[in-house]
């Protein structure tokens, strides 16, 4: 018989999870965290700055251009957009599957989901020319008469998609969280904590009808979130895919950024989980090797399908004989100005995740490490090469411009790391980073190790 | 309150009435059919069942049919019921008395200054607010003299049109007289003249204001000690030229005549051969063959509107086009249109011309000519031009034959300062003779009827300067002239002024030259002041004032006329008058009346020249002139020369570098290399390869002792031993707009050997610098792609759809429907120039901004219209095409569905609209438009414009904030103006009553707008019938409005299989 790899280590009785996973919360913040808080509050400082000198002074300031009318925004969008993948599909998809696996990494995966989407979700909002105008896009009643958005535009299906996943996984990871905010409300010492993760908990009892309908709730937003997780990418990339320019007008492109947003997203969990790890040894028993290596199996196997996806719409460029799309792919992707962009891409995504081939390789934490790095720098790049590539030289060659990066640029990109970092670094001090609810029951308490039971 | 401030609070008010006229009348026009429709509506209502248990009156409780009546309208004191119409008060006529009680209202308050509001206490009688008022007037920049139509709006002008009567432009404008119209908003401009006070050696100098008073006291002083010199500019105004000649008889003055970009070796060339310095009239028109040496007639040489009309005129019809072999020694716009072009130096210009009298009267022994000795003489050494040229024998005997096949017919042309070189006169005298001995001389070359206003001579102008060292000239007046900038500095014009003892300067700002002037007394600017021209002999026009001048100038004319008349010198004429408009007058009235209305009134007379602008008429029969053949003794025989050879050139935008603090001169791209901002050496392709050079190398230029460091562009077919640079660049005190742009090139003119600007012996040196230069071609090629259909002439005389690459289109949808006016637009690829007199007429009429050279470099132009150019064929040899692109207005748009707040709509009239203040700016639209039309206002660029200039805002044309997009909207506001005006005559709309700014402005007629649903306009015929006819990107579906005509190269060749093919 075979049997399983214990999925918690360290032979850990009920009690132990819950401090084990209550410790970072309940002990003075170690000199690393305060150090890597500062710096990404720092960064989320200076990214405010800069958004607000963009918003003040106009989109100029970064490289968007004619013919390159978005730029990095929209690929930064795009990028955490498909970073926020992960989180669902581990939490929704895997709880339906009855993956247990996924208890130890489903609430920071979800976490980084949230974070991810509230990054990507200031994008597109603050890369319109007149962002005091956003409310626009959302179909209000108003008094302009009959003053309507535009139901045909990808965009607006954007707008509902990404609130609409927004909000979804937001409520997913809160419910998720209330019995584990009753714990910590339980085990506290002074009266605003109890307050404050009292109020969380939502007047959390434990009772069994409280788990009755907890269970219930959970099961039914897993039903309602794991459509999301296909349709949200499905229709981000309809933002390209239903234009006519050669290089967005593809059907491949849903399954394709699907995938990739899988492969991206995960490869972001594999580089917080590694880091986690390394901040917090004790949740080195909670999420281990065993885990990673089944994640780092997903970015093989999604990096695959992605590789795919390249390879077909080269094809599918050649076979259909039309002369811009064979231009896009063949003249400006793979060996026009910003080759350079493809190759990296190609080498980060397609490339570097055959490693995991091998065991050895999946099961080693610096390696699964820096590889997850490059699939998150390849995952960019492809978004880049999506957008940039395929804008800066259409249809009439008199229009053709390169995109004239700006530093501005730069800072829009570092500066989301600050916002998302910050936000992920106050959610590791202040919430249960592991859901202690869920990694009790598959604790193998009273089964096999139980001396003489039943 | 300024002037300024005023004016544009009334502006913004003034907007409001068509607006509100505009509402109106569609309101009415809805009411007309909702009649029906609100009554069935109203049927097709709930009929309330009301209870009765509970009532409020007993009409209530009885069911009263007044009172059921009166209940189901629930809110029965709103204005905004619709059937109160037959009531009497409507809802516009609510908002009428609401309108009017507001201005009652503000009438009555204090605080608020009725001024601000009703912007003419007493309106002048022909002003009404909103409406445009047109003023015939005209625009001369030293050579091209050009019939204008200033278009103002409450008293201010605000934009040039051409006047489609004046003989020779008939409506057309270039780019820079367009542009002229900023530099009367310049703020840089002199507000009143100024006193340069010197230190003794004139080195230092402080600036104090002074009255016009002591100015004149000054200088009248002054001018009695004698020794008085006019310099100015070419004079094309008559009477203006008779003030001179009087002011210089009065105070024993003398004029001398000098523009930098002179063009007297044509004048000098000739005297030589016909016996009189004249500026002959070309009929491009006329001539079926035409040979250009150099002779940019097209881009800027001469009057090149009027030769790009004449030259499209005779090339509308592909069957019987002209042909045009350009022999180019840099890539000139002319180049850039020929149907064949050599690439030449221009050391071998005067081969060429030999080389083709050669072949005629030599070799075939042709033409009377034949039989003289000396001209075959002359000839013999000629012989083998061909070679020397490296052209193809026989392609240079077709040119030939072709010539002679056509004579009578045909025209050659040489000049501009390309062809200024060391043996120009003798270029100049052997293309006389070729015209002669082709009998082109009187048919094609009219040498008397040209504009005698051009006597520019730097003959004259050194000898001035011989004068002035010489200590005998005491005063100077400069007018219209630069020649502290424009003159090569070892000429020693500055040291020879230092010896002056008052210099006085009538320009518009302190300038290179206003710099060392004592007194400043600034000129109206032309839109500002009376004048007349005469730009071909016997044809006058006048030159009306559009704005009262709006600083404390005076024209140049009145300062003559008030020195001569407080010093009490010179005929009475000149004394008597009190302001130049009087003295205008009179001249008109005893000069020029007695020639066309001898027994009309003065007044009738005055009246009718203002209206229409001009008396007379350019199209005459001339008569030949006897070549001397005497004067082919000055052509010596053929030498030859190795080495790089310098061109100089003046571009089309910036002309002689006077403009240059005109922002949109400086942003127009160069109609051939697409450069902006800047100028450049042009080195061909071999030479970048053998030396090293890349786009943007700085290289120090050498010619003898003089250097200039300069940044290379590679340019496709220029000889290899060419290095062009263009002038007019290198201001130093043109304001901040023009100020360091680009390098001098005048100090490379050479004066020691005649008039040398090109042809001179020149190095380079590659330095190890980069410099940017900025172009807004993405690329240069078509890539393959059918952009520019192209067809030879034999090719289309098989086939006229040849050149078309076309598909079979379907579509699930039946498309819209236009039931009134459907408007579209075809463009000629044929005649089109590529001269972008259009670009500057949409950016005056649209209020485009201009962003600079940094943000072109990242792709920001603003330009609604553009004109690309492609190069065809080798790029050694490459030769061009021209396609001006604007919003295509697709019926099948693209950016309508992406935009996700409906900011961009289909009109019922086949427009693609921009809702400006809808827009949020998402930009989705410009991503999925396949033309890439439209443009995005990065910044606030608006705000930065500079008062006054934001009084040459179009009032007619929103300005854009940032954040928004913008594109061209076929001048949706003429078509307003348009069918408003046919609305308020009753009449119905005509083709040719709307014409869009950038039509108005082409000198080739290649842009045609109309409405397609009319199948008697221009364009619906275009579309139907014309099998040049296609759609740029037909295969996308699109389904534009705009429709492209072929290019049709007349060259003698044929393209294998025809050069087309159909998709079935």
């Amino acid at each position: 018989m075979i049997t399983r790899n214990k999925l918690v280590l360290g032979d850990k009785s009920l009690k132990d999870i819950t401090d084990d996973i209550c410790a970072p919360i309940e002990a003075y913040p170690s000199k690393g965290w305060l150090g890597l808080f500062t710096g990404a509050l720092g960064l989320l400082i200076f990214y405010v700055i800069i958004m607000g000198t963009i918003i003040s002074t106009g989109m100029g300031l970064l490289g968007v251009n004619h013919p390159n009318a978005w730029g990095t925004m929209i690929i930064t969008f795009v990028f955490w957009i498909g970073i926020g993948h992960a989180g669902t599909l581990i939490s929704a998809i895997l709880f339906l599957f009855r993956q247990k696996w996924r208890t130890s990494v489903a609430r920071t995966a979800e976490a980084m989901t949230v974070f991810a989407v509230m990054t990507a979700g200031l994008f597109p909002l603050l890369h319109t020319g007149r962002p005091w105008l956003d409310y626009w896009l959302f179909p209000y009643p108003n008094q302009r008469g009959p003053l309507w958005v535009n139901f045909r535009s990808p965009l607006l299906w954007d707008v509902f998609a990404v609130s609409t996943y927004a909000t979804v996984s937001m409520v997913f990871w809160y419910v998720g969280l209330i019995p584990d905010f009753a714990t910590i409300k339980d085990r506290a010492k002074n009266k605003l904590r109890r307050t404050i993760y009292g109020a969380l908990s939502m007047g959390w009892r434990g009772t069994a009808r409280n788990w009755s309908h907890y269970e219930m709730l959970y099961l039914l937003l897993a039903g309602l979130s794991t459509p999301l997780v296909l349709s949200v990418h499905t229709i981000v990339s309809f933002d390209f895919a239903v234009s006519s320019l050669p290089g967005w007008h593809t059907t491949i492109f849903p399954p394709y950024f699907v995938a990739g947003a899988i492969f991206s997203g995960f490869a972001m969990v594999v580089t917080l989980m590694t880091l986690v790890r390394i901040g917090v040894p004790e949740f080195k028993n909670y999420i281990t090797i065993d885990h990673m290596e089944v994640m780092n199996k997903i970015i093989m196997a999604t990096g695959l399908m992605v590789g795919y996806a390249y390879g077909s719409e080269f094809f599918i460029a050649w076979y259909s004989g039309n002369p811009y799309e064979k231009y896009v792919f063949f003249n400006s992707r793979a060996f026009g100005p910003y080759a350079w962009s493809y190759w990296t891409m190609i080498s980060c995504n397609v490339l570097i995740p055959q490693l995991f081939w091998f065991k050895k390789f999946r099961r080693s934490i610096p390696v699964m490490f820096v590889v997850s790095i490059f699939v998150n720098i390849g995952m960019w790049f492809e978004r880049f090469v999506i957008t940039i590539t395929s804008l800066h030289r259409d249809f009439l060659p008199a229009n053709w411009g390169n995109y004239p990066w700006s530093f501005f640029d730069g800072a829009i990109l570092v500066g989301s790391f600050g916002m998302f970092l910050t936000l992920f670094l106050l959610y590791l001090r202040f919430f249960p980073a592991i859901s202690i609810a869920e990694v009790k029951p598959v604790l193998p308490v009273g089964r096999e190790n139980s001396k003489g039971g039943h | 309150m300024s002037p300024a401030t005023r004016e544009q609070s009334s502006i913004e008010l003034y907007n409001l009435s068509p607006l509100i006229e505009f509402v109106e009348g569609n309101m009415n026009h809805d009411h007309e059919h909702s009649e029906q429709e609100l009554a069935a509506k109203k049927a097709a209502r709930p009929q309330i069942e009301r209870d009765n248990k509970h009532w409020l009156t007993l009409e209530h409780y009885n069911n009263d049919p007044e009172f059921m009546k009166l209940a189901e309208t629930e809110f029965q004191s709103s204005p905004l019921r619709e059937d109160d119409a037959e009531d009497g008060v409507a809802r516009r006529d609510f908002l009428k008395l609401m309108g009017a009680s507001l201005a009652m209202a503000t009438a009555g308050c204090i605080r608020r200054p009725v001024q601000k509001i009703v912007p003419y206490n007493k309106q002048p009688e022909e002003v009404t607010l909103g409406i445009a008022n047109l003023y015939t007037s005209t625009y001369f920049d030293g050579a091209e003299g050009l019939g204008l139509l200033v278009r103002t709006r409450e008293g201010r002008p605000i934009k040039i049109d051409g006047n489609p009567q004046f003989p020779l432009n008939k409506g057309a404008l270039s780019i820079r007289s367009q542009a002229s119209i900023l530099s009367l908003y310049d703020p840089e401009r002199l507000q009143g003249p100024k006193n340069n006070l010197f230190n003794e050696n004139r080195t230092n100098k402080d600036t104090v204001g002074i009255k016009w008073d002591n100015l004149d006291d000054k200088v009248v002083a002054q001018l009695k000690k004698g020794d008085a010199v006019v310099l100015t500019g070419n004079v094309a105004s008559p009477s203006t030229r008779q003030i001179i000649a009087d002011f210089s008889q009065g105070f024993k003055a003398s004029h001398v005549t000098w523009e930098p970009l002179s063009y007297e070796d044509g004048r000098e060339g000739q005297k030589a051969s016909y016996g009189e310095a004249v500026e002959p009239q070309y009929r491009f028109d006329k001539a079926k063959v035409i040979v250009s040496i150099d002779a940019d007639f097209l881009g800027a040489w001469m009057n090149p509107v009027a030769f790009s009309r004449q030259f499209s005129a005779g090339r509308k019809d592909p069957k019987t086009m002209s042909k045009l072999v350009s022999f180019d020694s840099t890539y000139s716009l002319t180049g850039g249109n020929a149907d064949i072009r050599f690439k030449i130096k221009p050391s071998q210009q005067l081969d060429v011309v030999m080389g083709l009298l050669h072949e005629i009267v030599v070799k075939k022994g042709l033409s009377s000519y034949s039989g003289q000795a000396t001209v075959k003489s002359a000839l013999t050494s000629y012989g083998n031009s061909a070679q020397k040229l490296g052209v193809e024998p026989s392609l240079f005997a077709k040119v030939a034959s072709d010539l002679w096949e056509n004579k009578g017919a045909s025209l050659v042309v040489a000049g501009g300062i390309q062809t200024a070189t060391t043996r120009s006169l003798e270029l100049q005298i052997a293309v006389n003779l070729l015209n002669s001995v082709l009998e082109n001389e009187g048919k094609t070359v009219d040498g008397r009827n040209g504009n005698p206003g051009i006597k520019s001579s730097y003959a004259d102008l050194v000898s001035l300067v011989k004068d002035m060292n010489a200590g005998k000239v005491k005063t100077l007046i400069i007018h219209r002239v630069n020649p502290i900038y424009a003159l090569p500095t070892e000429l020693g014009f500055l040291e020879a002024l230092r010896k002056v003892e008052l210099v006085i300067y009538t320009g518009d700002r302190i300038d290179e030259t206003g710099n060392w002037a004592h007194l400043l007394a600034p000129d109206n600017h032309p839109l500002e002041n009376w004048g007349d021209a005469e730009f071909a002999k016997d044809v006058y026009a006048i030159q009306q004032p559009t704005i009262r001048p709006m600083y404390d100038t005076r024209s140049f004319q009145l300062s003559l006329m008030t020195w001569a008349y407080l010093a009490k010198v010179g005929p009475s004429r000149i004394q008597s008058f009190e302001t130049y408009y009087d003295y205008l007058r009179n001249f008109w009235k005893e000069e020029v009346q007695p020639k066309f209305a001898k027994g009309q009134s003065f007044e009738d007379f005055w009246g009718q020249v203002l209206q229409v602008g001009f008396v007379g008429d350019t199209d005459k029969n001339s008569s030949p002139r006897t070549f001397r053949t005497e004067a082919l003794s000055l052509v010596k025989p053929a030498s030859a020369t190795e080495g790089y050879e310098l061109v100089l050139y003046p571009k089309v935008q910036i002309g002689d570098g006077s403009m240059a603090n005109i922002s949109w001169l400086q942003e127009q791209p160069d109609p051939i290399t697409k450069i902006v901002w800047d100028n450049y050496v042009m080195v061909s392709i071999g030479t970048a390869e053998k030396e090293g050079l890349k786009e943007g190398s700085v290289v120090e230029l050498k010619v003898a002792d003089k250097k200039v460091e300069l940044p290379v562009h590679i340019q496709p077919g220029l000889h290899d031993q060419v290095l062009a640079v263009a002038v007019g660049y290198g201001r130093t005190l043109a304001g901040k707009v023009g100020n360091g742009i680009g390098q001098n090139m005048y100090p490379f003119v050479n004066l020691t050997k005649g008039v040398v600007f090109s042809g001179q012996a020149a190095t380079f040196q590659k330095l190890k610098k980069k410099y940017k230069l900025v172009s807004v071609a993405g690329n240069n090629t078509m890539e393959g792609r059918m952009i520019v259909a192209e067809a030879t002439q034999k090719d289309y005389l098989k086939n006229p759809g040849a050149g078309v690459h076309r598909h079979k289109m379907w579509s699930l949808w039946s498309g819209h429907q236009y039931n009134g006016h459907k408007w579209g637009m075809s463009v000629d690829l044929n005649t089109c120039t590529g001269c972008s007199a259009c670009m500057t007429a949409c950016q005056s009429e649209n209020n485009i901004v201009v962003v600079g050279k940094k943000y072109i470099m990242q792709g920001r132009e603003m330009s609604w219209i553009r004109i690309d150019r492609y190069y065809v064929g080798n790029p050694a040899d490459a030769l061009a095409v021209f396609q001006p692109v604007m919003c295509q207005h697709c019926d099948n748009a693209p950016c309508e569905t992406v935009c996700p707040v409906l900011a961009t709509v289909h009109s019922d009239e086949g427009l693609n609209e921009m809702v400006y203040n809808r827009c949020v700016g998402t930009r989705y639209c410009s991503n999925n438009c396949p033309y890439k039309v439209r443009r995005f206002n990065w910044f606030n660029y608006v705000k930065l414009i500079e008062k006054p200039l934001h009084m040459a805002l179009n009032p007619d044309v929103t300005v854009r904030p940032r954040g928004v997009m913008e594109k061209c909207s076929f001048c949706v506001h003429k078509i307003k103006e348009g069918k408003n005006k046919a609305k308020l005559a009753g009449t119905k709309l005509k083709d040719g009553d709307i014409k869009t700014a950038c039509q108005t402005a082409c000198p080739t007629d290649a842009i045609i707008f109309g409405d397609l649903n009319d199948p008697e306009s221009q364009v619906a015929k275009v579309f139907k019938s014309e099998p040049r006819s296609y759609a740029l990107l037909e295969e996308w579906n699109a389904a534009p409005a705009v429709r492209y005509l072929s290019k049709i190269r007349n060259n003698d060749k044929e393209t294998a299989g025809g050069g087309s093919h159909d998709h079935a």
